[in-house]
């Protein structure tokens, strides 16, 4: 087992080398003001014998979990998903889709999870598009990791956790917010602990995308003292350095529109082609209609662009109970203004509502996390983002990009308290108020149904089931 | 003015010159609120019909109407609609002027037997087509691209076949609009009920003579050629249309095209009287991964409820193919047709407005001698009932849908009842009618 944490504070926050005191598999020093990142790397045989067998089944998973609340990013980690659980999967083999046991574990880990097997509750996600991208999707909105008290102790951030047949290892990466971070590690002589104290920094020849940080290293217990780095590495996840709000219009109604407001900052690369994009995780409650999101009009009168991707299928009929998959994922590119302006602009996202099981009181509470969005630009040709330290790939749209995207992330601000999920009411039959409509329905219906009969036979018994001429005519006959 | 218009509607290049112009200026508006408005004029439905006729024409190994989603309907009609396919905003509204042409020739027929079969002069016969051909309800769903309109031809010229006895035409259009929407499969009883041999009757046959003291003596004096033939016709059509469609597109076809309608939940509000009843039993079938814990009192109403849902379709066949048409086709075979399809419409388990072009296209045929027009009271009643029922229900549904308020019950339930009650109080005035000479 390897353990790597991570400090990243800014210039101002910095502390004395001095100060750090370094004795046998233990650090300590001074409290620091700095986002912090543990992560650990298991091989398969440190793992508990279920999760073993289960990684047999298993040629890549990536597991991402982001919170509602919010927060600042710092350093090499800028990216954002929408808050929820993320996971990404290929099976070893094709029927490996069919078995329920990743969802089993998935719930043990994360808790009550709609899951029931990749093959029924996982979208599949395009293996043409681009070769980087997993074979399934599951999102599930998840505000905090209670089952996981061990890795995400309190207010983490994020947790991913990453497995490949190639690497043959498991990767387990803890991020906490930007706050008063308390500086004692003790390791465990079995494990190798590597604690890295860093800030950014400029060395000479820093390319455009890549990210210069500078620092202290320590491995604990090979070192005695900490030592001094100075390096940089390529970073596909920036900052814009703009922020965005997202709100529901109302009223909702069956068709919510979603609209973000940008505070507006000009393209973050002017040399380069750079184009504005949400990515939206849509629980299955609520969904993107990708006919309506074909035509031009429609769409730049939203001040939408295109869609670019979503995710199939989508039923445009059937009711959330109907329904096993867990939802669907859209990644659509915004129009932003030509000229720069100073009030802030507005991209609507028309979506819409499934019907939900019946419910006391007539409505049902669906939770919708807020979309990411960011700029994704090209960089030049044969620029190469060699694999990152701190690199989190496995995002959902990053596999919708080409290699060669950066990604600067409009940070999401609330405008009032609360989180970064929408709360959406939605009108649902109320079930205090059933008692009455089948004992209801039947009756009319029969009604109705006994009146048509009645009418009928009274005409059969004035003039019977032949034709008026032949009934007139034996009647002249009579008389 | 009045007597201005009614000149006008009471000959026929008038009257089909201003139907046409009525169609060709709601197309022109409609191209123009296109291009200029993100709200839309043309239905969804044009958009589905036009992809699914671009999946069928493209050149890929799969090529199938049915790759579009919620395509539910014969590849016949994504053939029809080749010319949408090719590269102009003219050729891509063909499929509308195909429709509004269709709304034109059901005029015309509905003419024809006005004149031919009930004997009334062209300008009355004109001036009741006109219910249909300046309709402006009927003009606006066909010139925003809904299908209705070619079942509205298909069905007058199945009427116009039967009256005119022409026994291989008529069973080929029974099939034929079988196959295309499956509901007119209602009229097969009707017209083979009134293919007696009083009606079918050509001039100077004699009729034949058979024992009708036997049961085998009814069968055998009811087993007329023209019956046999027209069920014949009508069964190779269908089943000609059904097999070649599934050889050219397979399984797809039977699943959207009919299993579709078996399968499908309905649970989306409709003017439907079962529309809450039939949330209420979907969700809490145990198909349904439904989150609610199973209560107790839940699968109390689920047990007898499902079995009410699976027997919805008892009164409605019921009344729509046996005695609707055993008492009333021999006497009138257009109100009986009309009465049929009101029957199945108020009766089904989904009903949207569309719907209400199937028995509107027997309005004009209907009319002349009912009773709605005889006391233009009822006639006005009736019409306010019918209208009004259905803005309430309209306003429920209105709530719900934009304004997001739980109106499932009572407003749509007690509204959609309320709707359903005014049908039946008119389909009873229609029946009434056919036992009136």
């Amino acid at each position: 087992m390897r353990h790597r944490i991570t400090f990243f504070h800014r210039n101002e926050h910095g502390i004395e080398p001095s100060s750090l005191e370094i004795r046998d598999r233990s650090i300590s020093g001074p409290d620091l003001v700095a986002v912090r990142e543990h992560r650990v790397t298991l091989a398969l045989e440190e793992l508990p014998a279920e999760l073993q067998e289960l990684l047999h089944e298993i040629h890549e998973l990536h597991i991402r979990w982001g919170t509602p609340q919010a927060h600042d990013s710092l350093g090499p980690w800028n990216s954002r998903l929408p808050p929820g659980l993320h996971a990404f999967y290929t099976p070893q083999t094709a029927s490996a889709a069919d078995s329920t046991r990743l969802c089993a574990q998935l719930r043990a880990a994360f808790g009550d999870l709609d899951c029931s097997s990749p093959s029924e509750s996982f979208t599949k996600l395009p293996t043409d598009r681009f070769s980087h991208s997993t074979a399934f999707q599951y999102f599930q909105p998840l505000d905090t990791l209670t089952n996981l008290a061990i890795y995400a102790e309190q207010n983490a951030v994020s947790l991913d956790l990453s497995y490949d047949t190639i690497s043959h290892a498991v990767k387990i990466t803890t991020r906490w917010p930007e706050q008063h971070q308390e500086l004692l590690i003790d390791s465990h002589p079995d494990h190798r602990t590597e604690v890295g104290i860093l800030t950014p920094d400029s060395p000479p020849h820093l390319e455009p995308h890549e990210l210069g940080v500078t620092g202290l290293l320590t491995v604990l217990g090979d070192d005695t003292k900490p030592s001094p780095v100075l390096f940089s590495f390529p970073s596909r996840h920036k900052d814009a350095g703009s922020t965005f709000s997202a709100a529901y219009l109302s009223p909702l109604g069956l068709h919510p529109t979603l609209q973000l407001r940008i505070n507006f900052r000009e393209p973050p690369l002017q040399d380069s082609s750079c184009s504005l994009h949400a990515y939206l995780t849509l629980p299955r409650t609520i969904f993107a209609d990708k006919y309506q999101l074909g035509d031009e009009l429609f769409l730049s009168s939203k001040n939408l662009t295109a869609l670019r991707y979503i995710s199939q299928p989508v039923d445009l009929e059937a009711p959330d109970y109907a329904m096993k998959l867990w939802g669907s994922s859209v990644l659509l590119e915004l129009r932003p203004p030509n000229i720069q302006e100073d009030s802030p602009w507005t991209a609507e996202i028309p979506l819409h509502l499934r019907y939900l099981s019946p419910a006391e009181g007539g409505y049902s509470s669906i939770n919708v996390p807020w979309p990411a969005v960011f700029w994704a630009c090209n960089t030049e040709e044969g620029t190469k983002f060699v694999s990152s330290p701190f690199d989190r790939a496995n995002l959902g749209y990053d596999g919708l990009f080409g290699p060669r995207t950066l990604f600067w992330h409009v940070t999401p601000e609330l405008e009032g308290r609360g989180d970064f999920n929408h709360q959406i009411r939605v009108p649902v039959l109320d079930l205090k108020k059933t008692q009455w409509v089948s004992t209801g329905t039947a009756a009319v219906v029969l009604v109705g149904f006994a009146y048509i009969i009645f009418k009928l036979a009274s005409v059969y018994w004035r003039t019977g089931h032949g034709s008026q001429k032949l009934a007139t005519k034996s009647e002249k006959k009579k008389q | 003015m009045a007597s201005k218009i009614t000149a006008l509607i009471s000959r026929p290049f008038p009257l089909f010159a201003s139907a046409a112009v009525l169609r060709i200026g709601m197309l022109l508006y409609g191209l123009w609120q296109d291009a200029n408005s993100p709200v839309k004029y043309t239905d969804i439905d044009y958009l589905v019909f036009t992809d699914a006729a671009r999946f069928t024409f493209s050149s890929s190994s799969s090529a199938s109407p049915y790759e579009r989603e919620t395509y539910r309907y014969t590849p016949l009609l994504a053939w029809l609609l080749y010319p949408t396919t090719l590269p102009s905003a003219f050729c891509f509204s063909l499929g509308k002027v195909l429709f509004a042409a269709a709304d034109l020739l059901a005029g015309y027929l509905i003419i024809q037997v006005l004149q031919r079969h009930t004997h009334m002069p062209l300008d009355r016969a004109c001036r009741f087509a006109s219910i249909w051909l300046l309709n402006p309800m009927v003009a606006t769903i066909s010139t925003r691209g809904s299908s209705e309109g070619l079942l509205g031809v298909l069905v007058t010229a199945l009427l116009w076949a039967v009256m005119e006895r022409r026994v291989v035409v008529a069973g080929a259009l029974l099939g034929l609009s079988v196959h295309f929407k499956i509901y007119p499969f209602i009229y097969a009883p009707a017209v083979i009920w009134w293919m007696d041999d009083e009606h079918m009757a050509r001039g100077g046959k004699i009729k034949r003579e058979v024992s009708k003291t036997t049961p085998l003596g009814y069968i055998v004096a009811f087993a007329t050629w023209d019956r046999i033939q027209l069920t014949l016709i009508s069964l190779a059509t269908f089943m000609g249309l059904n097999i070649t469609m599934y050889g050219l597109y397979g399984m797809p076809f039977v699943t959207h095209t009919y299993l579709h309608h078996v399968t499908r939940i309905d649970h989306r509000h409709n003017f439907s009287p079962y529309n809450v009843l039939l949330y209420l039993t979907s969700s809490s079938s145990p198909l349904s991964t439904s989150a609610l814990p199973p209560s107790s009192n839940q699968y109390a109403v689920q047990h007898w409820t499902s079995k009410m849902e699976s027997v919805a379709f008892l009164p409605q066949l019921l009344l729509s193919t046996v005695l609707i048409p055993f008492v009333g086709a021999k006497k009138d075979l257009p109100t009986t047709m009309l009465a049929q399809t009101f029957a199945f419409v108020a009766f089904n388990k989904v009903c949207t407005s569309q719907y209400f072009l199937w028995y509107m296209v027997f309005l004009p045929l209907y009319l002349p001698n009912s009773s709605l027009l005889r006391k233009p009271v009822l006639g006005v009643t009736a019409l306010t009932l019918w209208v009004s029922t259905q803005g309430l229900w309209l306003q429920q549904g209105y709530n719900l849908e934009f304004l997001g308020l739980s109106t499932f019950v009572p407003g749509l339930w007690l509204s959609s009842l309320a709707f359903f009650a005014v049908n039946c109080f008119i389909l009873g005035l229609i029946i009434d009618d056919l036992g009136t000479p």
